[in-house]
């Protein structure tokens, strides 16, 4: 069973995303996706079920799996080379040849290839990350289907470019299962390598001038993590003799000289979950077609990132490294906060929200307790649903007003009303209690009561978040829902992936305590919680889930049925001190010289003289960079 | 349900929230107004607030000649106050036009475009008789809300505008004018 | 034991909003004394109130209607956990969804005025919402738990471990009370600069279920003041009394100020009062 699991989670989908580039037929293309997301789903379901595991795949006739990986590593970084040429970027170039290299020599004289290192090992993390990769990566998938058709009837291509697209966006899903399943550090390396050129090619699929600059930029940041990461690999083993991460874990926490590898290993992670100084990469990421942001942000790429700072956690818990890193942790979620607040690009906002919920889980991960380690664990599953959930509104959105300014969406629930209410609940399952994403905060404020500055820079980052996602959704509430407004029509394909991830973001509040029991319980092994009535039961606090839960259900659907119902009171005007031009609600207007209509024009506050990109971001990268060395400082 | 529609009767009278709007008047009326809303006669005793919205007002009192142009935004203020609603009309151009009454611009007074409850005469009447105003208007428009249905708001269908309308009385405040 | 939370949840649902009508109806009776006046018969707020429930429903948004509940499920809900005793942060969080909701409401009407109302509230949000995350921190580092029904059994009032916090705390109430100098999304006494901000758009029955949920929200914060002299019924009080008369001084002799001039002083000022409270309590 184990072994046909793990052949659908890490296989399958590399063999789907080869059927989608070889066959060029739009319907199998479609088909194949459906499939593989189908089978992920089961699979990654089935996976989870049976626990925690280790695995050796043995050989492939013969040839010994690792060995195939090693040479894959070496094909994979001759690509990365390849482009930096055609690219004629100096720094990928360079980065490329400081990996190739080192592992290079690493794997010809340093390694002892005898040594057993065990390849696959899942628990609690892995798994639950398997689930989220497999079943949100999936609906993004699947949600990509009718939106890259369409996004090429807009382009006019004269010949399809979505076998490439697709084989890329598939494979994404196999290599991260990969990358959270392994337990050799090489194989590790090998998958992340993986995400870096799948992430590579998907932001410049489009192949415009800015597409190949931003991906550029992209490619060349996670080769610096790339480059940390080989160091820190060939440090470790010849610090510690192993390869091995459990073998690693199980050791304890390092001390000393030991935990410059383990800090290194950490950059790598940094740059990949695009933590602040690294963020410009994730920002440029956005010329990619909405799935591939939608991926990247929600259940691979960054995730990988924060994984990898996660599973290290235990080896620096409780050292001035682990303080640091929570530290560069919070400054991002801070910075980020600041940083979305200044801007009205929808996509941007999520983007720097995507950086701050990150930066949240590294300072957990950095806090190390179990009750922080907790917090990381839920806010990487809930993030991730309503994430995926929100980037597809906005892509959807999009379509739909030609526009991701959040200026444009007033009045949206006129036109989309779908897809309106659904981002509506996409941000409250993001900023409101009872669901995941608050519970996390709320777990990590208190794990990180003690730490004075890193709680300052959450109370700060928390209420600046509640501000820009708040406004967001104020916006979208801001047409009348009277009895005229119809559904947009939206193909199935479309709809589905959004009913199920908003479906999901709400009701998963609810099997929180399950959540905790079966997957960051057995990892922790020392239990946070206790469990009463479907209230979370902290040693310092409470959070009622399940009353909680359905109080706010039985009030929002009250005040919802009120809300009905006065769709047959007439609506009035709007007080403009009498002097309105029109009765409209739709294009208010004030009466002006000559009896002329002034239309009424407003924008929200963005506060741009303090919290605008232009102004705050220098500023921003320079003090990360001060943690950067601080952290780096740690582990020295 | 009777107690809470009797409380919500008499709370009626005892919250008259105030929307003041100059129709073009001389500032004479105005000034008196506002006077009557300073701690010395401390109308706020009455539950009375001058409140600046007509979304939230009971009591409309409006001072000074309705023109041309300005008839449209006292019409639309009196349309956005919610039923029950008293309109007070104050002083000798808010009734008739006053000395403006024949001039080229001029509709005259209060009443050619909205229902009017109460006349307070003056040129200008003093704080008293305007409190009294809208005291007389408060019991107009309580007598106008006994024959509301305050049972559930919810349920309530809209109020019929025309029928309230044509319900008000022009009604000659007691209060004269002293000296 | 669950008896005693059916009667807690009681207690919050109905003393809460009559505690809360009489504290608006003292508020008032005070400022007008304050301004040598008599002030309205202290169940104003109440006569207010049904006046608005029995006035005909007007809307310009049915979104107004669901915000309105909502702001008032959030209001409600946060005092029911004060009065369960359950988590600070918890009760917090719970009272963002109203202010949010409310928020939502005024941003619901394409009016300028509830517009301008809607922003200066999130401003508002933005200014007093770590303040208040810090003094719950403060208060877990001085007793050890997040939970009221464990900071209550604290020996020492927590006032004389958090002055400065409690300072803090004040900023927030200010804010949260909608008191001068922070009046700015809505107040009864700006009607040429913003008429009744985030209100203005809200009549008759939605305005009354607004008022209540404020109502509610004034007992959600005079209990976090409560809690700073918890050890003795009459400390409590005399806190409890002390700060409201306070508030309503300073509501009288401050004058309005701008958000700019908010959001900066008091993240400086709270911050800077904070962390020193803070590092206090690690010090010692």
């Amino acid at each position: 069973m184990l072994p046909a699991l793990l052949f659908i989670c890490i296989v399958v989908p590399i063999l789907a995303a080869g059927a989608c580039f070889v066959v060029r037929a739009q319907a199998v293309r479609s088909a194949t996706v459906l499939t593989t997301g189908a089978l992920l789903t089961v699979g990654s379901v089935l996976l989870a079920a049976q626990g925690a595991f280790s695995f050796d795949p043995g050989t492939l006739g013969g040839l010994g799996w690792g060995t195939l990986i090693s040479v894959l590593d070496f094909l994979l970084l001759a690509v990365i080379l390849f482009y930096g040429f055609r690219l004629k970027s100096r720094l990928v170039q360079i980065l490329a040849l400081l990996q190739i290299a080192p592992l290079a020599w690493f794997e010809l004289f340093a390694l002892d290839h005898g040594a057993a290192v065990l390849p696959l090992h899942g628990d609690g993390l892995s798994l639950l990350m398997v689930l989220v990769i497999s079943i949100v990566g999936s609906l993004i998938c699947i949600f990509a289907i009718p939106y890259m058709k369409k996004h090429e009837e807009h382009l006019h291509l004269a010949k399809s470019r979505q076998p490439r697209f697709f084989f890329f966006l598939v494979l994404f899903l196999g290599a991260m299962n990969g990358l959270v399943l392994a337990n050799n550090l090489l194989w590790l390396y090998f998958f992340f390598e993986v995400t870096t050129l799948c992430s590579f090619m998907l932001i410049g699929h489009d192949g415009t001038e800015e597409a190949v600059r931003n991906a550029t930029r992209a490619l060349w940041m996670n080769s610096l993590g790339g480059v940390a990461f080989v160091f820190g690999m060939i440090l470790l083993y010849s610090r510690t003799g192993t390869l091995d991460l459990q073998a690693l874990l199980m050791a304890g926490p390092l001390a000393g000289a030991v935990l410059l590898p383990v800090a290194l290993i950490c950059l790598a992670g940094f740059t990949k979950a695009a933590q602040v100084p690294f963020q410009s990469w994730l920002l440029g990421a956005m010329v990619a077609p909405t799935p591939v942001s939608a991926l990247l942000h929600s259940s691979t790429m960054v995730k990988a990132g924060v994984y990898l700072v996660l599973r290290l956690s235990p080896l620096y818990a409780g050292s001035f490294l682990g303080t640091s890193i929570a530290l560069f942790g919070g400054f991002s979620f801070l910075a980020t906060a600041a940083l979305a607040l200044g801007q009205s690009n929808g996509k941007k906002i999520l983007a720097y929200s995507t950086i701050g919920n990150l930066g949240l889980i590294i300072a957990c991960a950095g806090l190390g307790t179990p009750a922080a380690m907790s917090a990381a664990i839920l806010l990487i599953l809930f993030h991730a649903v309503s994430k995926g959930l929100l980037f597809l509104c906005v892509g959807t959105i999009e379509q739909g007003i030609g526009s991701r300014d959040i200026e444009d969406m007033r009045g949206l629930y006129k036109v989309m009303p779908r897809t309106a209410i659904i981002t509506v609940l996409g941000v409250a399952t993001m900023l409101l209690p009872p669901f995941g994403v608050l519970l996390s905060k709320w777990l990590a404020i208190e794990a990180a009561a003690h730490n004075a500055p890193l709680v300052v820079m959450l109370a700060l980052a928390s209420a600046l978040s509640v501000v820009y996602w708040g406004r967001w959704a104020g916006m979208l509430m801001s047409a009348p829902f009277s009895r005229e407004v119809k559904p947009e029509p939206l193909s199935a394909l479309t709809l589905r992936p959004l009913q199920i991830l908003v479906g999901g973001a709400i009701v998963l509040a609810l099997f929180i305590p399950w959540i905790y029991d079966s997957f960051a319980l057995p990892m922790l092994g020392e239990s946070v919680f206790s469990v009463h009535y479907g209230v979370l039961t902290t040693g310092a606090g409470a959070f009622a889930v399940y009353p909680l839960f359905f109080a706010v259900l039985l009030g929002a659907l009250f005040a919802w049925w009120a809300a009905r119902k006065s769709r047959f009171v007439p609506a009035t005007s709007l007080y403009m001190g009498g002097a309105n031009a029109t009765g409209s609600l739709e294009e208010p207007a004030f009466v002006g010289p000559m009896n002329k209509p002034v239309k009424v024009a407003f924008g929200n506050y963005y506060l741009e003289s303090v919290f605008g990109e232009g102004k705050l971001t220098r500023w921003v990268n320079i003090a990360a960079l001060a943690l950067l060395l601080l952290v780096m400082g740690g582990a020295l | 349900m009777s107690i809470i529609k009797d409380f919500i009767n008499k709370s009626r009278i005892k919250s008259p929230w105030i929307v003041h709007f100059d129709c073009g008047s001389c500032n004479g009326c105005d000034i008196e107004t506002l006077a009557v809303l300073t701690p010395l006669y401390d109308v706020e005793r009455f539950g009375i607030i001058n409140v600046g919205n007509p979304k939230h007002a009971d009591v409309l009192l409006v001072t000074g000649t309705v023109n041309y142009r300005n008839q449209h935004v006292l019409k639309t203020i009196y349309e956005q106050m919610p039923h029950p609603k008293a309109v007070v009309a104050i002083g000798a151009c808010g009734l008739s036009g006053g000395v403006f009454r024949d001039c080229y611009n001029v509709v005259g007074g209060v009443d050619r475009v909205i229902p009017v409850d109460v006349y307070v005469p003056g040129c200008p009447p003093k704080p008293e008789a305007i409190i009294d105003g809208v005291v007389l208007g408060l019991e107009k428009f309580a007598a106008k809300a006994r024959g509301e249905d305050v049972s559930r708001f919810e349920t309530r269908r809209p109020f019929d505008k025309k029928q309230a309308d044509q319900g008000a009385v022009n009604v000659q405040t007691t209060a004269t004018q002293e000296g | 034991m669950l008896a005693q939370y059916i009667m807690l949840v009681f207690v919050g649902l109905l003393i809460a909003p009559v505690a809360g009508g009489l504290i608006a109806g003292l508020d008032r009776r005070v400022t007008a004394r304050v301004q040598s006046r008599f002030g309205p018969p202290l169940l104003q707020p109440f006569y207010d109130v049904a006046k608005l429930l029995g006035k005909e429903s007007m809307i310009v948004n049915s979104w107004q209607v669901f915000c309105a509940y909502m702001y008032l499920l959030g209001a409600v809900l946060s005092v029911v956990l004060l009065f369960l005793q359950s988590d600070l942060l918890l009760l917090f969080f719970v009272q963002a969804i109203g202010a949010l909701f409310l928020v939502f409401g005024a941003m619901s009407a394409p009016s300028p005025y509830s517009q301008v109302g809607a922003q200066r509230e999130l401003m508002q949000i933005l200014a007093y919402e770590p303040l208040l995350i810090l003094v719950f921190v403060g208060i877990y580092l001085a007793t050890g738990s997040f939970q009221i029904s464990e900071i209550l059994t604290h020996e020492q009032p927590l006032l004389f471990k958090l002055p400065l916090l409690f300072i803090v705390l004040g900023y927030a109430l200010t804010i949260k009370l909608r008191k001068s100098p922070f009046d700015f999304s809505t107040s009864h006494h700006a009607h040429q600069e913003l008429v009744k901000g985030v209100t203005t758009e809200f009549s008759g029955p939605y305005l009354a279920i607004i008022e209540v949920a404020h109502w509610y929200e004034t007992v959600l914060v005079l209990g976090l003041v409560a809690l700073f002299w918890s050890t003795s019924l009459w400390g409590m009080l005399a806190l409890l009394l002390g700060t409201y008369f306070l508030e309503i001084l300073i509501d009288n002799t401050m004058a309005r100020l701008t958000w700019r001039w908010m959001l900066s002083y008091v993240w400086i000022v709270g911050l800077v009062l904070s962390v020193l409270n803070l590092s206090w309590l690690y010090a010692s």
